[in-house]
């Protein structure tokens, strides 16, 4: 299918997205956001130059979503993307009609909000670099032709928009064995509009000397940060709640399949990998929670195992009988289970985008990025996503609870460590 | 260099609005970032009338509505009265004048039920058509022809109204549908009439009526599934 901004284009959603439409709702809007903040305020002229520069190059994010009878589908939508105030409201829900991303602005800080029907974070990663150098292009700073994005004006690739999980997917694999249920928060749910959101910028050099101690990555470091941080709240909850609950750990973390199998795509191509402890085994001392979650993350990467995973996503997709179902049935078997194998599963998330590379004339403008995951929903409650530039990591943590006991001994422990925390916004 | 002091952002010289947010902006203050306190914009942009809740408007719409009908009713009474030291006439705008008061009240304050405002709705419609027969003389017409009539009038109505609800998108269609209601009426005015006049059922006019109101209501419906640009591929793909 050739996209070209005249056509009326459409496509299939992704194998990863099947599932947003059926559980979306005010409280689950399946939106995530990323936001650059600058050192000055955005010219807003420059920027909205920009924006229309820009989403030429990226047609594919230019669709809404539509109803069809076996499957939702992307249809393009001849507008231009959305640049919006920012008034602190966070990852609202797109509406029906609406392109499903948009770019929102407020002082001295450029947002993009992508619902992960379209993309993960690394796609809206991608087009959130192009909008920054491109926009600090237009303000004068000088870029090197040399350097790696997906740059206005060149072509569009077809592989830009494929679904890559139907590409990589291996016929024959035997399926996933289901996995118990874990654990989850116990805390009381926030009133309507639950979603809070809270930052902590970290020094980069610091964790990074941190976990190289350890022989381990930023990701399994906090990973299992988590994972200890979840283990102190069970161990200190009443003998007879701790009773009642799940005594498995378990936390997603999304690993970016465009690191392990080629591809360019820039919608939906991430997949989990769930390291776990559980407790019915007794204590867990933090090193052992790492060595755990480091040989769980570097088992679950292994090209094999992925495409165990992939098959089992895809191959419901695949099977004839499923694809046949009407779209009203469908929705309604989706939704039973993502909370019975997704949700139930897992009892945290933490999403580490990694460390975000700029030229040195656009990355002079950048003061630090954040990454806020999308809302978690009643059963999981809190999430973590994780970003850095320079010497700025940037934890968000996504909270639906009236508890911020989690995020306090969360920052307790690194500081433990002798992390030192530069700052800490209320957003 | 001017920032704006609603969304803080930078702006070009010579400009009168935020091109963000639309904020008008002074000229006065223009320093940096750490000046700035913006009033948060949902406070400032919105106008008093816009940030009512639609139930806050139609509480508006009543009272607008109460003033002008009583002044009216109060206006024509004086009139009756000066001209004639009774009240004869008047007691037609009365009658009418409180049966928009009641319709207004109702459509106020029952907006959400549907079927409920329709049915006190149809009551008061229908004590005034009694009122104005008692005025004129008590010729019965009321029960045989005005009620049926009536009745019809508001089903049909309802009907409509449930049908234009429940259409994802409206368009020609709605028009199409509009006519079929009228054509229905004819055929339910026709039938009553008839019933009134020879005591047996009997339709003839509005049936030419009915059968044209089909045929350009299939048109027009057929239009407006053409102007969707559904493609069939998109929609079935499987």
């Amino acid at each position: 299918m050739e996209i070209s901004n005249n056509n009326l284009f459409w496509f299939p959603l992704d194998n990863a997205a099947k599932i947003f439409p059926a559980i979306i709702s005010d409280e689950i809007p399946a939106v995530f956001r990323l936001t650059a903040v600058l050192k000055y305020p955005v010219k807003i002229k420059s920027l909205q130059e920009t924006a229309l520069l820009v989403e030429k190059r990226f047609p594919y994010y230019k669709v809404q979503l539509k109803e069809g009878f076996f499957w939702f589908y992307l249809e393009n939508l001849p507008m231009h993307i959305p640049i919006e105030v920012d008034n602190g409201t966070l990852c609202k829900k797109f509406s029906k009609g609406e392109i499903l991303m948009r770019i929102l602005v407020a002082e001295n800080r450029i947002s993009v909000e992508f619902s992960h029907i379209l993309t993960d974070g690394s796609g809206g990663l991608e087009f959130l670099k192009t909008l920054l150098i491109e926009y600090s292009k237009i303000c004068g700073a000088d870029v090197s032709d040399e350097f790696p994005y997906i740059k206005s004006g060149s072509p569009i690739s077809e592989e830009e928009y494929e679904d890559a999980y139907l590409r990589y997917f291996k016929d024959d694999i035997p399926p996933m064995i289901k996995q118990s249920k874990a654990f989850h928060l116990p805390y009381t749910l926030n009133s309507i509009p639950r979603f809070e959101q809270e930052t902590c910028i970290i020094s980069f050099r610091q964790i990074k000397q941190v976990a190289n101690l350890k022989q381990v990555s930023i990701t399994v470091y906090l990973a299992a940060v988590y994972l200890f941080v979840l283990q102190d709240i069970f161990e200190t909850l009443p003998y007879s709640s701790r009773f009642k609950r799940r005594k498995m750990l378990r936390i997603q973390v999304p690993v970016n399949l465009r690191n392990i199998f080629p591809t360019m795509t820039m919608r939906n191509f991430s997949l989990f990998v769930t390291p776990g402890i559980d407790l019915r085994f007794g204590h867990y001392t933090f090193d052992e929670i790492l060595r755990y979650v480091f040989h769980r993350i570097r088992l679950e990467t292994e090209e094999k195992l992925i495409n165990k995973n992939i098959a089992r996503n895809v191959g419901g997709e695949k099977k004839m009988y499923i694809r046949g179902i009407p779209l009203f049935l469908k929705s309604a078997l989706l939704r039973i289970k993502f909370y019975s194998l997704g949700t139930r599963q897992y009892s945290g998330v933490i999403s580490n985008l990694g460390g975000v590379k700029l030229p040195s004339g656009t990355g002079d403008m950048i003061d630090h990025f954040i990454a806020i995951s999308p809302p978690p929903n009643k059963m999981l409650k809190i999430n973590c996503g994780i970003i850095g530039f320079g010497d700025k990591l940037v934890l968000s943590f996504g909270n639906v609870t009236r508890s911020k006991e989690f995020e306090n001994k969360f920052k307790n422990f690194l500081q433990d460590q002798g992390i030192y925390m530069k700052m800490e916004i209320k957003d | 260099m001017i920032y704006c002091k609603n969304c803080g952002v930078e702006l070009e010289d010579n400009i009168n609005f935020c091109p963000l947010c639309g904020y008008p902006v002074s000229y006065k203050s223009n320093s940096g970032l750490e000046n700035l306190k913006p009033d948060r914009i949902k406070k400032t942009t919105l106008t008093d009338f816009q940030k009512l809740t639609y139930s806050q408007k139609l509480k508006i719409f009543w009272k607008i509505a109460c003033m002008i009908i009583f002044s009216g009713i109060l206006v024509t009474i004086t009139i009756n009265l000066v001209g004639s030291h009774a009240i004869t006439w008047a007691k037609y705008v009365i009658a009418v004048g409180l049966m928009l008061f009641i319709n207004a009240t109702i459509i106020s304050f029952l907006y959400r039920k549907l079927y409920l405002l329709f049915f006190l709705s149809f009551l008061t419609s229908a004590a005034l058509i009694f009122l104005i027969d008692i005025y004129t003389g008590n010729t019965g017409l009321v029960k045989k022809l005005g009620l049926p009539l009536l009745l019809a009038a508001y089903i049909i109505v309802l009907s409509f109204v449930l049908v234009g609800k429940n259409i994802k998108r409206q368009g020609l269609n709605l028009i199409a549908y509009s006519l079929i209601a009228c054509g229905l009426l004819c055929i339910c005015v026709d039938g009553i009439i008839s019933i009134y006049a020879t005591k047996s059922f009997n339709v003839s006019w509005s049936l030419i009526v009915m059968v044209s109101v089909i045929l350009i209501s299939s048109l027009l419906l057929y239009a407006d599934h053409r102007l969707k640009k559904t493609d069939l591929k998109r929609f079935f793909h499987i």
